[in-house]
């Protein structure tokens, strides 16, 4: 048998990284890593997920058929049908949802795990069908920093590529910790600038992690405070006027209300909320505002209510600081998923078209109605919590594509309960979800590996990634899948597509700043465009140099004020729990769980706590404890460590963690509180 | 010739595992593996391939022998699961392959750098905390950096903090 190389993107964070798999007559063998090719991201390495990444594709719990529910939800018990069934029944329940409740009675749930090409589709269909309740599980991610980067600056994407941060004389890591969501980001070009060009580096993190070793300072908030910390350090920049006073007054607008809404903000006052001592909070401003810096900042600061203020105030600093808009500085959002982007850039919101204009402005609508040949509704729709709260209600049916809220979304005790008041529910997958368990149609999904499509990476570098793999049994790739249910549905002339060559090459006419990124392009350069990519061969590496994506041109500084977490620590729920990620998993575990070499390093949760805490506690390492929120409760192994600040306690979020976190959500970004609760801790006698 | 030898610049090691992960997929069994100490530390640690090999020189059958690149190879046809090599080894390297009956040991990966590849460690390790080549020229590259941030240290003047590891 032959070997064939297929250059594929790496199907898990989004670093982007490049590898080939080793085809063998439709199996993946192995994976070789990419060294022929310098300009890439990755430089050839993997991290222990990418070099296990097609483990999962041959576990033999992939879904192989469609299912039809036959228990009750969330039982489990399917029996297998023909495609030709499950579209009939799909279609029938669409039209029947459609009559009695009108097309906004029905929800579509994209996903950043799949294609750029399949995000499109997905938007499509469903606003084929008339609906503009649409979102992804992103909501949970980026939707603090997203919002906070666009309100300030026109745009919320990575100003400057991954190099850039060997050329930064300092680095905030804050709320995020690539050392382990993103290893060859942090051994390429993080650890590197740290060890062989002498560049500073701030950690904000109530945890110490093997990245925070190489830190000069460590500042540890408690959960959901460091806003008071962000809020201080621009109060510091601006009071001892050392913020860049140049760029402030030729590229901002907005600094006195700036100034105004800050001046209370003393490193004091946020030292007694946050646990920070002021001399620390003083001495990261003045590094901040002295030093060219770039910022990594992640789920530790989006996933809170008050994230988006949090992500306001330090869009805020970075640009009273000047550190944006030239070489050797980085900021912007950072995806979880090797395609995030894929979903945010085709709009995958419940209030966009997929051209990123609102679905409320008239003419962008017209203009897409031109194209696509179909009315587009003109309401806007349902985030994902509120997609949720309203199943059985307002919302009757949902078309979930390979996303796993029963895990993902918060509280997930209310979840499954919501879940189950569906009408309708149909799953689009690779495994049998936690989620799937509550459709009442599964629908199995060709992997990441088995078709060919676009990812775009947290630089914004727009890949291809080519079929390497055949998909076990009768399971599809999620572009066909809805090629051929759009067909039922008699939208069969807006969707003839039978290649994603062929939906990239509408993407390119339809999505300006892919305008360059054609099949073409990319099959010659595997190393991917910067978008906006305007032309074949043209990216864009620095964003802001000639002025802000505003009206105006300039960065719009937002007053932000200090918001208390929803749930703070009390005498029945004494400790801030908060949760991380581990370099071997990823995300509801539904493909690192499937893979044996991870599995096995990496086998289940623990509670981290404090030395201290667990005297008080009287609990050792290995001690089976319950842990336990105003929403439900889990059990767990302790591991006592002085890595968690006292007061503080912090497990995995792959597992459980979500039956604990609170399902409140920001007014405006309709971010939940993922990562501050109020908890307890009991031991459990075994 | 000159020996080619896996460095461990554990310095830059995050512990993420991905020389083990990579091991494993190559061989079946991880024959690298990281050290994890609870002050952070994480130490990747694989056979030395020493220069006066002790498993070398005590192994009965010949199976162990010194290759063109220098790593202490290995013939599993002729190995017959004595153990001596285990014996006197120093670091416990060689392992019993329980089901196969011999022994099982890290060989650089003689196959991949029989297609011009690096070891699968190396290739994966994303801090490049393994680092593989010449020995003494991955040295000399090593005493040249850190000389340097001497220098650099030095230029920073008295009463200025150290801003990066030494290594």
């Amino acid at each position: 048998m032959e070997e064939k190389l297929i250059p594929v993107v790496c199907p898990w964070c989004s670093v982007g990284c490049r590898f080939y798999a080793v085809s063998v007559n439709g199996y993946i063998r192995r994976v070789e890593f990419d060294y022929d090719h310098p300009t890439i991201t990755n430089r050839g390495k993997l991290c222990p997920k990418g070099v296990a990444s097609y483990q999962f594709i041959n576990s033999p719990q992939r879904l192989k058929k469609p299912l039809k529910r036959v228990g009750e939800k969330g039982e489990g018990k399917f029996e297998e049908i023909s495609w030709e069934e499950a579209y009939g029944i799909i279609t029938e329940r669409i039209k029947e949802i459609k009559e009695t409740y009108g097309p906004e009675a029905i929800a579509f749930l994209s996903s950043e795990k799949i294609t750029l090409e399949e995000n499109y589709l997905i938007h499509k269909l469903s606003k084929a069908i008339g609906t503009n309740h649409l979102d992804f599980p992103g909501r949970y991610c980026q939707y603090s920093n997203s919002p906070a980067r666009t309100a300030v600056f026109g745009s919320s994407a990575a100003t400057n590529p991954f190099e850039d941060l060997a050329k930064a004389e300092m680095i905030v890591v804050w709320g995020h910790n690539p050392a382990e969501t993103a290893p060859v980001l942090f051994g390429q070009y993080i650890e590197k600038a740290i060890i062989d060009n002498g560049v500073e580096m701030i950690v904000v993190d109530p945890r110490s992690t093997r990245g925070h070793k190489y830190a000069s300072l460590h500042l540890k908030p408690y959960p959901g405070t460091d806003l008071a910390v962000a809020l201080a350090m621009l109060n510091v920049v601006i009071n001892e006027e050392i913020y860049d006073k140049e760029f402030v007054q030729e590229k901002t607008t907005g600094f006195d209300k700036l100034r105004e809404s800050v001046k209370d903000y003393t490193p004091e006052w946020a030292e007694k909320i946050s646990g920070v001592s002021a001399d620390d909070i003083r001495k990261a401003a003045g590094l901040i505002a002295g030093k060219r810096t770039a910022f990594l900042v992640n789920e530790g600061v989006n996933q809170h209510i008050n994230g988006f203020n949090l992500s306001l105030a330090i869009a805020d600093l970075i640009a009273i600081t000047g550190n944006i808009g030239k070489e050797g500085v980085w900021s912007g959002v950072f995806p979880g998923a090797q395609c995030g982007f894929c979903s945010a850039m085709t709009g995958i919101a419940p209030n966009k078209l997929p051209t990123g204009k609102l679905v409320t402005d008239e003419a962008s609508r017209a203009e897409l109605e031109r194209l696509w040949g179909f009315p587009i509704p003109d309401w806007v729709g349902f985030d994902l919590t509120t997609m949720i709260r309203e199943m059985g209600n307002k919302i009757r049916m949902m078309y979930m594509v390979a996303g796993n809220i029963a895990k993902s979304a918060p509280n997930s005790g209310w979840v499954r309960e919501q879940l189950r008041k569906l009408d309708f529910l149909v799953v689009q997958d690779i495994f049998l979800t936690d989620t799937a368990m509550y459709a009442d149609i599964v629908l199995p999904a060709a992997a990441w590996f088995e078709k060919t499509g676009t990812a775009i990476s947290a630089e914004r570098r727009v890949q291809r990634s080519y079929k390497a793999a055949e998909a076990p049994g009768e399971a599809k790739p999620d572009w066909l899948i809805i090629v051929e249910l759009a067909k039922e549905l008699d939208f069969g002339e807006f969707f003839k597509y039978s290649h994603p060559d062929e939906i990239l090459r509408e993407i390119n006419s339809v999505i300006p700043v892919f305008k360059g990124a054609t099949p073409e392009y990319l099959a010659e350069h595997l190393e991917g465009c910067f978008f906006p990519c305007s032309e074949p061969g043209e990216g864009t590496k620095i964003l802001f140099k000639k002025g802000f994506k505003t009206a105006d041109g300039k960065a719009h500084l937002q007053p932000v004020e200090w918001r208390e977490p929803p749930e703070i620590p009390d005498s029945e729920y004494p400790f801030w729990l908060t949760n991380f990620r581990l370099v071997g998993h990823w995300h509801t575990l539904t493909m690192s769980g499937e893979s044996p070499s991870l599995e096995k390093r990496w086998p289940e949760e623990y509670l981290m706590v404090n030395p201290k805490d667990a005297r008080t506690l009287g609990i050792k390492t290995d001690d089976l404890v319950k842990v336990s929120t105003r929403r439900g409760s889990i059990l767990v192994r302790a591991e006592v460590t002085n890595h968690v600040r006292e007061g503080v306690i912090a497990i995995p979020n792959h597992w459980d963690n979500n039956f604990l976190t609170l399902d409140e959500i920001h007014e405006k970004t309709k971010m939940a509180e993922l990562k501050a609760v109020a908890a307890k801790v009991e031991k459990v006698e075994e | 010739m000159a020996h080619k030898k896996i460095f461990l610049d554990y310095n830059r090691c995050i512990g993420c595992k991905a020389c083990e992960v990579a091991c494993e997929m190559t061989h079946g069994e991880a024959r690298i593996k990281i050290f994890e100490f609870p002050d952070l530390f994480t130490v990747p640690f694989n056979c030395r391939h020493c220069e006066k090999a002790p498993c070398l020189n005590v192994c009965p059958t010949g199976a162990l022998f010194r290759d063109e690149d220098g790593a202490v190879a290995f013939n599993p046809l002729s190995c017959i699961g004595c153990l001596m090599c285990a014996v006197a080894c120093p670091f416990g390297i060689p392992k019993l392959d329980e089901e196969n009956k011999i022994m099982d040991k890290c060989d650089l990966c003689a196959d991949r750098r029989e297609e011009g590849l690096l070891p699968a460690c190396v290739s994966a390790c994303p801090t490049e905390a393994l680092k593989y080549g010449d020995i003494n020229e991955v040295l000399w590259n090593r005493e040249g950096k850190v000389v340097a941030n001497l220098k650099g240290s030095a230029e920073k003047g008295e009463g200025e903090e150290e801003a990066y590891i030494i290594l």
